[in-house]
């Protein structure tokens, strides 16, 4: 086990190294150059060649890369020419909200994709498992703008129940972590994102563990169970469920890389200050550490959780040994 | 259609699609046969013998251009021999149409009347960055393109629309003068507003300048914005819209006046994030709102525009490069530390020794600056400078030295807890979500509320529901077209509580010209051009009316009142038959199909 994941995790340090590089060309070979994002357009030439300069690109390619390869490797991201401060201060200060946002809404999808997908596969053929798929399809098919703007309108605005915008309310007071995300403030007003979110995302477990419950119940051992007596809420998801579980928990590892990107329009809607925004404002300015220093990020995401997924199988299944 | 006619027309495509690949072919040819210069370094080949190659390859390309131009020939038909050279095919340059919508479909009008006299015009949606770099580049290859310049309250003075922009030893490459505008009477009238420091005589000057413009049409300004914003006016009271500004304008915070007890910091909504609480590295006009609150000004501009002592008693001009500034008594920083005359020149020369920043224009002029007394501060011009006061003493913030000359690179600091001497206290800021501020009791002229928020919204449909809730209460930037009709419908009486108010941008949008290009080297050109523009179609349809009409050379618009010549623009009318008139008269023709060709020599 030890060495199996030690082996992993060289695989994943030489992975990212190539998606680092593979960024790297991919936003020099972008239309335009930082300094006009900016700089305003009334500065003086001289002002806008010292800018590249301090920043280093007015150096050849391959010096650019060196020096960015080799500051990676000691986790040093640069400094955001926008915001001109460090990337890792940005990045860490916008992380958390779109994490906390993601883990919620992935939360609310997979709870009730895995019950609901076991409960439907149970009702095969019947009305509820048609109704459980065009619900899990419509919100599926919906732009989740939209879906966010409606259920903005309905909940926030008509009903009252819930806050419209943001993830505190207006002139909090805290500053650390806990003052800040550790609140009924602030619970309130994940709600309503998370849900949604939850609600675009569900089609996948759902679908995913209907159909694996499917084929689970046609082995033997769920006719063994029966046989021997057993409730059947205790045999669907006692015995059939964990066992159907398993691609289950592959479609999460690969979820979250489309989540934070999935993410970026929930989190407009809702004017969640998260790392969503913050992406597509570094790649349209040019923000090349920035933009480079989250998508690292982003990747190195996905591969932990794709490891944390094989650890997993192991669990779930006593069968799944690893050598 | 005959079947002549049309046999001849299909003839006639296939002609010119074949000498297009065949012109193509031979420049391709050409381009293969020239050895570059570290190919001729590899090869050791002799430099004449290079040469020699070059221009065999060259003559190759000349000799079957030629022939196939007689060949095909109707491009100098005998009967056309009298008329000039076939005006370039050009191309403009646009915003994309979800960066500015209206300068998009600007550019498809213009294009489409260019193309009703014979002119054609690729229309080119481009990204802002390739944009800005192309115009501002090294090659300065472009025909034409749609722009803009913001209303920033600093260019109420006319330098920038007026020096900046028009003068033609900024027509270089890297310059403001992206139009490549040159006209020496003009030069003399931007260097001469400049140094002119009483206000009138400098009117008349600038006034003159305009009407120039005008005249000459280096751009179209094809229409400015109205700033349409809202505030909640059952919670607060007193707050003024400035052109340029809007709402959240340097004034409003500190005269607006709380109509109940319980609400009393009003929260303003923005759709824009703050970039950073340096001075030093503020980026956004957004961050210099919120920093002029933190942090105080010398002279501030009243909200008609007239400079106003602010942080300063007063002001005298010893000669007209020679200033003294007399300040304020009894003023203190947010931390309780006094004002001195030695924080004044720190922040000063701290400006005056980055060249990049953001108010360097501003402080370009100055040579020194020293204090002269306990309360006095001596500004010393390299030459006279008529917006040192409107623009410099208007802008530079003051801050604590005691803070700063301890910070190391001043660029580099974060600021995270700015102390100024404003009049609002920073409290704390959350990036992303909000700025909080408090009411400096001890400021000279303390404001009614007891504080503002700058809350950071990520769309504004998002705004539009908080405003609507009544969990904002006045916004920082112009609604869009959509959101006004909203709230002016009031469905339900859902908006009652909010009143929209419209002020005329300073700002302009506009269409530029390279004028160092045929065909826009021609004034007739220009001047025809400027009657190809629907200026109605641009305000009334595009902007749902609210905006104002542009114009030829448009620069300083009837909202900016003081320097506004009334007399302009000239040419701000859609008629495309007086177009044409004019540049028949300029000897522009038309040759048998339809293009419109250059005035002969």
């Amino acid at each position: 086990m030890a060495v199996f994941v030690a082996k992993r995790l060289a695989t994943m340090i030489l992975m990212l190294l190539l998606v680092a590089t593979m960024i790297f060309l991919m936003f020099r070979t972008m239309p335009g150059d930082p300094t006009a994002s900016m700089v305003d357009p009334s500065i003086p030439r001289e002002a806008r060649q010292a800018l590249l300069e301090r920043y280093g690109l007015h150096e050849s390619l391959w010096t650019q890369y060196r020096i960015f390869m080799a500051d990676l490797v000691r986790l040093d991201f640069g400094s955001s020419y926008f915001y001109n401060r460090p990337v890792l201060e940005v990045i860490g200060e916008r992380l958390p909200a779109t994490l906390i946002l993601m883990f919620a809404a992935m939360l609310f999808a997979y709870a009730l994709g895995v019950l609901g997908g076991a409960w439907m596969a149970w009702n095969r053929g019947t009305w509820r498992e048609a109704a459980g798929i065009t619900f899990s399809l419509i919100f599926r098919s919906a732009p989740t703008f939209w879906v966010g703007l409606m259920a903005v309108m309905l909940f926030a605005v008509t009903l009252g129940w819930f806050p419209a915008q943001g993830m505190r309310t207006t002139g909090y007071t805290g500053d650390t972590f806990r003052e800040v995300f550790v609140s009924l403030d602030f619970l309130r007003h994940l709600i309503l994102p998370a849900a949604v979110a939850g609600l675009y995302f569900l089609a996948t477990p759902l679908l995913i563990m209907r159909n694996s419950m499917l084929e689970v119940m046609s082995e033997d051992y769920i006719e063994m169970a029966r046989a021997k007596g057993l409730r059947e809420i205790r045999i669907l998801y006692k015995h059939a469920a964990r066992n159907a579980l398993l691609p289950v928990v592959t479609a999460g590892a690969l979820f979250i890389g489309a989540a934070i990107g999935g993410q970026v329009l929930i989190e407009v809607v809702f004017s969640w200050p998260g790392l969503g925004r913050e992406i597509v404002q570094a790649v349209t300015r040019s923000d090349y550490p920035l933009a480079q220093g989250i998508f690292i990020i982003i990747s190195a995401l996905v591969m932990s959780m794709n490891l944390a997924a094989d650890i997993v199988y192991g669990l779930l299944d006593p069968r799944i040994t690893y050598h | 259609m005959p079947m002549s006619r049309a046999s001849s027309m299909i003839r006639h495509t296939a002609t010119w699609i074949v000498r297009a690949i065949r012109l193509t072919a031979a420049s391709r040819l050409a381009t293969a046969l020239k050895p570059t210069a570290a190919s001729r370094l590899a090869t050791g080949m002799p430099l004449a013998a290079a040469a020699r190659l070059k221009m065999a390859a060259t003559l190759t390309a000349c000799v079957l251009t030629a022939g196939l131009l007689t060949a095909c020939g109707d491009a100098s038909a005998p009967d056309e021999d009298h008329l000039g050279p076939l005006v370039p095919r050009l191309v403009i340059l646009c915003s994309l149409p979800e960066g500015n919508m209206v300068n998009y479909e600007m550019a498809q009008e213009f294009a489409e009347e260019l193309g009703r006299i014979g002119v054609t015009m690729e229309v080119r949606p481009t990204d802002f960055a390739v944009l800005i770099n192309t115009l501002y580049g090294e090659d300065m290859d472009y025909d034409a393109y749609t722009l803009g310049w913001s209303g920033r309250v600093e260019r109420l003075d006319p330098d920038m629309f007026i020096h900046s922009i028009n003068h033609s030893s900024n027509a270089v490459a890297g310059g403001n003068n992206t139009c490549r505008y040159a006209n020496p009477a003009f030069d003399v009238l931007a260097d001469a507003q400049r140094r002119e420091m009483d206000p009138l005589a400098r009117r008349k000057i600038v006034w003159e300048a305009q009407r120039l413009l005008s005249e000459d049409v280096p751009r179209i300004t094809l229409y400015a914005r109205a700033n349409v914003q809202a505030y909640n006016h059952e919670r607060f009271t007193n707050l003024i819209s400035i052109p340029g500004e809007g709402l959240f304008n340097e004034w409003t915070p500190m005269l607006m006046e709380p109509l109940t007890d319980t609400h009393t910091v009003p929260i303003v909504a923005s759709n824009i994030n703050l970039t950073s609480l340096n001075p030093f590295n503020a980026r956004s006009a957004y961050d210099w709102r919120n920093l002029r609150l933190i942090y105080d000004k010398l002279a501030r501009l009243s909200p008609e525009h007239e400079p106003r002592p602010w942080a300063a008693a007063a002001w005298e001009l010893v000669s007209d490069t020679i200033i003294d500034v007399e300040l304020r008594p009894d003023m203190t920083f947010h931390d309780g530390q006094p004002v001195t005359v030695d924080d004044i020149v720190w922040s000063y020369q701290a400006w005056m020794d980055l060249p990049e920043s953001y108010f360097a224009s501003f402080t370009h002029p100055i040579a020194t600056v020293e204090a002269t007394g306990d309360l006095t501060v001596r500004f010393a011009l390299h030459e006279p400078y008529a917006p040192f006061v409107t623009t410099t003493l208007a802008q530079i913030p003051i801050l604590p030295r005691h803070i700063w000359e301890h910070v190391g690179d001043i660029t580099q600091y974060a600021n995270e807890h700015p102390v100024g001497s404003g009049p609002f206290r920073f409290v704390r800021f959350r990036t992303g979500q909000e700025l909080v501020t408090e009411r400096f009791d001890e400021y000279f002229e303390p404001a009614s509320v007891d504080g503002y928020i700058f809350k950071i919204y990520a769309s504004p449909e998002g705004v539009l529901t908080d405003l609507e809730l009544a969990n904002a209460d006045l916004i920082s930037y112009d609604l869009i077209p959509a959101h006004i009709n909203q709230i002016k419908a009031n469905e339900g009486g859902r908006y009652s509580h909010l009143r929209v108010t419209e002020a005329q941008d300073i700002g302009f949008f506009y269409l530029g010209m390279n004028n160092n290009r045929p065909p826009f080297d021609h004034r007739a050109f220009r001047i025809a051009a400027a009657h190809l523009v629907d200026y109605d179609y641009a305000v009334d349809v595009l902007l749902n009316g609210y905006g104002s009409r542009g114009g030829g050379g448009l620069v300083i618009n009837a909202a900016n009142e003081f320097w506004h010549n009334p007399d302009v623009p000239l040419y701000d009318t859609y008629h495309p038959e007086r177009a044409r008139q004019i540049l028949q008269d300029a000897g522009f023709a038309w040759d048998r199909r339809g293009r419109l060709r250059l005035p002969a020599e």
